[in-house]
């Protein structure tokens, strides 16, 4: 193996591959790229950021970095919330946000082909300007980049009626770690050629390659749509209507659930906001066929007139509609400002189990400074507890992991898993095994050894490296 | 705002969820995350409140490389002020002396000294002859707006509907009084008397993108002065930026323990965009329908007031002028932001070229805008293709009040 000892040697060597342009490496500039969006949790400055714009740049990068064994960190937006991107044992950040085109949108096919880089939101608005429609919609698709979404197997409130981002990734364009370029499944909907490679990169979190193209599978855009929002008395109540909503036949294009401590940061970005009279709140979107709407919202309101909550409210205006899905979005955030430290989970259980996973949770012992709250994409039964620190201290820090543990205990005592949407990453490794088994667990790090036997790729995240 | 201290709460609110990266323009044009209102609070913080950086040329470059269009604000979930913040690390780095001598006493003389006579004209020619006068600056030697309304008072015919006051900004003063000049007009058809106090000066904005807060300070105070002691229901302006300094940064500037702060919060609470005080009130008389075609620009500096980005749709719209076609992305940033356009002339352009394009593709020929630092970027870009205007002025016209000075280059 040859060895660069320094720094500057990277950028010498590496200078001679790439454009020098596309290195960046002043202390100021890597401080940018010390963390995704736990920036609390953990953090490293790489020592170089390359921002390559074809693959071919990434291609030789990833060579580069394969002959002398340096770390790759592939990042789109550093919008993750489980630690992914983080640059934790230094090495290359590899910034894909300047791979940032759409190929092609093809309706005939309802078919598009885009680089990883693409912001989510740029190309809902691109496919819908056709009438076309990707659902995925994790909650910062304002920024976050499509490879980012396929490396973590992002979802977001669609889930419950759409799924998440691996259900509509039909092929990749892959730059393997010893930097060869692979094309894996296709541009149609069937395949079957051999092991589905696009399904075991998607959610691979940059450790087996660099997701460089993808071909994603679109569907008609709904004609129309319309939220409702319903006050509940108390979270169970909100429970047992969200699985009573499903079980009647009505699948709401968002179900999501809001504690009324999250409601009470919400409020500010309605435009008109709620009384605030209920212990939950319920946000639904049904979305098809006006006709269609109108008769599952019958149903809707029937469930909660027989359960009595404490309000509904329907509404008819897309510019007051879209304002709860804006409020919605920026809840992480929020209540990440509201506290001094927040650990952010991600946890499913099966839906009909809700109202007992939130009891379980409930009864979770905590301590003066730390709360939990329990909002989530309760439709899909992707919960997100997180845990809010309002002081720092040892023992508060080390009951919020423990804490963190016992929430994911519960949600697999349900036969649920420890991540919906967020990934493994870094700050979820220590459970993985938890819910994997070793041998399972050991099969996937013979996969990994398989295709990236110098370990380069984001090295120290998915599983802890002790376990090794 | 001088203590970078005094945002420490603010700075840890960060979720660095980068929501910011959305909207920031000048991380837009690179895609380098150093540039994203995110990275830069992280490095601030890192080196002003922390001191665990030194303060180098490249954290320099990152603290100047910024618009201050606060459009990062505007996203952040927790409406971090980041501009706030950039303009005290501005000041911690350069203490109010960030460009050239020559630079600074031309902008800190002509906009402290405005309504001496020939100011104006004095200053420009001292910036042309050293060569720190931009090209894209219009002339500023033409008639300024305090000739064509030497009164401090100018009454409506018939009966006073209100009394406002109308806090002339540098530019309208200088090199837009078509502008002052349709807006008084517009007031007045309208039945609304106009106070002009003396003794206005800058509002303070462009000392503040200096870091200057000192002169930003006293050009404050002096306002306020001015401001507080007229008896009028409002006061208007009609450029973006002074509202939002007027409303907004001037409070944070003085800070709660000032002697001036009260007064500026009386102040405060009577200023409006001009747009948006017409479109509240009303029009009580309307001109006749007009098919003209035009389209719309929303300045950078919009959130100080919840109606003001639909002010001039709605208040055209209502004075029969319904041809408005929206650009695909209308809050888009031109790029100009006050300086910077001088000091980051390609970072400018390519944050303007899109924004052009969206224009050249648009129907209307005539842009309306009430930022003048806007007008004057865009109408650079367009190169006399399309006409930029402010949305009263474009009003006026439709009354078919002549207009004494010519609006384009």
């Amino acid at each position: 193996m040859q060895v660069l000892t320094n720094i500057q040697q990277i950028i010498d060597e590496l200078s001679k591959e790439i454009d020098p342009k596309l290195i960046v490496s002043e202390p100021e500039d890597l401080l940018a790229y010390e963390s995704d969006a736990t920036h609390d949790l953990a953090k490293m400055k790489p020592d170089v950021v390359i921002l390559p714009n074809t693959t071919e740049e990434v291609s030789k990068v990833i060579k580069f970095a394969n002959l002398y064994q340096i770390p790759v960190t592939p990042r789109g937006a550093g919008s993750g919330l489980a630690g992914g991107s983080t640059p934790i044992k230094k090495g290359l950040v590899l910034d894909l946000k300047r791979m940032n085109k759409i190929i092609e949108i093809n309706r005939g096919n309802m078919t598009a082909v885009v680089e990883s880089g693409v912001v989510l939101g740029d190309f809902h608005r691109a496919v819908e300007k056709q009438k076309l429609f990707y659902p995925p919609d994790p909650q910062s698709m304002a920024v976050c980049t499509i490879g980012g979404n396929i490396a973590t197997r992002a979802g977001g409130p669609r889930g419950v009626k759409y799924g998440t981002t691996s259900h509509y990734v039909l092929g990749l364009e892959v730059v393997l770690p010893d930097g060869e370029i692979i094309n894996t499944g296709g541009t149609c909907v069937k395949h079957s050629t051999g092991y589905d490679l696009t399904h075991l990169f998607a959610g691979s979190e940059g450790t087996l390659g660099v997701i460089t193209k993808a071909n994603l599978r679109l569907l008609p855009l709904p004609a129309t749509h319309r939220t409702v929002i319903v006050t509940c008395e108390t979270a169970y109540q909100a429970s047992k209507i969200i699985s009573e909503i499903i079980a009647r036949g009505v699948v709401p294009a968002m179900l999501e659930f809001i504690s009324l401590s999250a409601m009470t940061l919400l409020n500010k970005f309605l435009i008109e906001p709620l009384v605030l009279n209920g212990e939950a709140y319920l946000f639904l979107d049904l979305d098809g066929e006006i006709e269609q709407i109108r008769k599952e919202i019958e149903k809707v309101q029937k469930i909660c007139n027989e359960m009595n909550v404490v309000d509904i409210r329907f509404e008819e205006d897309e510019e007051k509609s879209a304002s709860y899905w804006i409020a919605r979005s920026n809840l992480y955030p929020s209540l990440v400002s509201s506290v001094k430290k927040l650990i952010p989970e991600d946890v499913t259980v099966p839906r009909n189990l809700l109202s007992e996973f939130i009891t379980e949770i409930g009864k979770i012992p905590t301590m003066d400074h730390i709360s939990i709250g329990v909002s989530g994409h309760a439709g899909d039964g992707n919960f997100h507890p997180t845990i809010m620190l309002t002081d720092i201290n040892s023992e508060i820090e080390q009951r919020a992991q423990e804490i963190a543990g016992e929430i994911i205990q519960c949600a697999l005592k349900m036969k649920g898993g420890i991540s919906g949407e967020h990934g493994i990453g870094l700050h979820k490794a220590q459970f993985i095994e938890m819910e994997l088994g070793s041998r399972q667990l050991k099969l996937q790090k013979q996969i990994k050894n398989a295709i990236d036997p110098m370990g380069i790729m984001n090295p120290g995240k998915i599983w802890l490296e002790e376990s090794e | 705002m001088k203590n970078l201290n005094d945002y420490k709460d603010a700075l840890d609110k960060c979720s660095h969820c980068s929501f910011c990266q959305a909207t920031c323009p000048v991380y837009q044009e690179s895609l380098l995350e150093t540039y994203v209102a995110r990275s830069r609070a992280n490095l601030i913080k890192e080196v002003f409140l922390e001191q665990s950086m030194p303060i180098t040329d490249r954290v320099k470059e990152i603290v100047d490389r910024c618009l201050l269009c606060s459009n990062c604000q505007q996203t952040c979930p927790a409406s971090i002020p980041i501009p706030e913040i950039v303009i005290s690390a501005r000041y911690q780095i350069y203490g109010g002396k960030r460009q050239g001598m020559t630079q600074r006493f031309v902008m800190n003389r002509m906009m402290k000294n405005r309504g001496v006579k020939g100011v104006w004209k004095w200053a420009s020619q001292i910036g042309q002859k050293a060569g720190v006068a931009p090209k894209e600056l219009p002339d500023l030697s033409r008639k300024t707006f305090e000739r064509l309304y030497p009164k401090t008072k100018y009454s409506p015919k018939g009966k006073v509907r209100a009394k406002v006051g109308y806090y002339v900004g540098c530019s309208t003063s200088s090199m837009f009084s078509d502008t002052g000049d349709a807006v008084m007009k517009v007031l007045m058809h309208n039945g609304i008397e106009v106070h002009l106090p003396k003794g206005l000066v800058c509002c303070g904005i462009p000392a503040l993108g200096e870091g200057d807060i000192d002169t930003a300070k006293e050009m404050m105070v002096k306002n306020v002065e001015r401001l507080s002691a007229l008896e009028v229901d409002a006061i208007v302006t009609d450029c973006t930026s002074c509202g939002l300094t007027l409303k907004e940064t001037v409070l944070s500037v003085l800070g709660p323990e000032d002697p001036a702060y009260e007064k500026a919060k009386g102040v405060a609470d009577k200023i409006y965009e001009v747009t948006d005080y017409l479109n509240q009130i009303g029009l009580s008389r309307k001109p006749e329908y007009k098919d003209w075609k035009y389209t719309y620009h929303v300045p950078c500096h919009r959130d100080w007031s919840p109606d003001l980005v639909d002010a001039p749709r709605n208040l055209l719209k209502d004075a029969s002028l319904p041809n408005l076609h929206e650009l695909d992305d209308p809050q888009k940033c031109c790029g100009g932001g006050g300086s910077f356009f001088m000091e980051y002339k390609e970072v400018a352009q390519n944050i303007r070229s899109p924004k052009l394009e969206d224009i050249r593709r648009n129907e209307a020929d005539t842009v309306l805008t009430q930022c003048p630092l806007c007008r004057i970027y865009l109408e650079d870009g367009l190169k006399g293709d399309k006409t930029v205007v402010h949305p009263i002025f474009f009003l006026a016209q439709a009354y078919g009040f002549l207009t004494t000075v010519k609006s384009k280059k």
